[in-house]
């Protein structure tokens, strides 16, 4: 008996890191997407900013890089 | 090794989502201008594509016009059910009426988020091809487009 509770207790406790717990799931995201939680405000303007700071720095991609690691993009 | 099975059981049991084979989970909501209930049992008999939105998500905003053509199509033996994950419905309304076309499926508001949480929806938006006896045949992650959206009636077309 003593282990049964020992085992309903150790699962009881791992369910409570679950992911489904712990994770902001998918469908709670709305606040996230609101324009307010975006980091810069102005989207274009922020674009815009990007666009020239991976000119300057010569580093295209290397913001948010698109495809894989392969240098071809 | 009882044990062991009983823990398995207890853990595993919560990580399951639904896949392809499993029962449609049961629902009960309101419409989106909330005059109207709707449960799964009503639509036995039909093949259904149950899709989890949200006005917030761009994946979903983008495949809405594709979901009205589906159901312009599919006048018999289809419904097309879009279940609105809003906190606030006025905002699911607001969208709808952007599209300045009539919708011609069901649109419903779960608030509290049950049927998302009841279909573990892993990503915004998903859909699920549900079969007449209520079985689901097909999870679709994210958006469909044009392409994907022949396929699915395809799919539709055996079910039927």
């Amino acid at each position: 008996m003593k282990h049964l509770f020992f085992i309903v207790f150790v699962a009881l406790f791992l369910v409570g890191c679950s992911e489904t717990l712990t994770r902001v799931q998918p469908y709670e995201k709305e606040h996230f997407a609101d324009a307010k939680m975006s980091l810069s405000p102005l989207a274009e303007r922020a674009e815009h900013e990007g666009h020239i700071f991976l000119i300057r720095e010569a580093s295209a991609g290397g913001d948010s890089a698109y495809q894989g690691g392969c240098g071809c993009r | 090794m009882k044990y062991i099975l009983l823990f398995s059981l207890l853990t595993f049991s919560l990580f399951a989502g639904v896949n392809v084979g499993d029962k449609a989970p049961d629902f009960t909501l309101k419409t989106l201008d909330g005059k109207k209930t709707h449960t799964m049992k009503d639509y036995r008999g039909k093949v259904v594509l149950l899709n989890l939105w949200a006005s917030w998500c761009k994946g979903c905003k983008k495949e809405m016009p594709e979901f009205i053509s589906l159901q312009k199509h599919n006048t018999k033996g289809f419904e097309l059910i879009a279940v609105n994950l809003d906190d606030s419905r006025d905002n699911a309304t607001h969208f709808l009426s952007t599209l300045k076309q009539k919708i011609p499926f069901t649109v419903l508001h779960d608030e509290k988020k049950n049927l998302a949480k009841a279909y573990r929806c892993s990503a915004m938006p998903s859909s699920y091809l549900i079969d007449k006896n209520g079985v689901i045949k097909q999870v679709i992650i994210g958006s469909l487009d044009s392409n994907d959206i022949k396929i699915l009636q395809d799919e539709i077309n055996t079910l039927k």
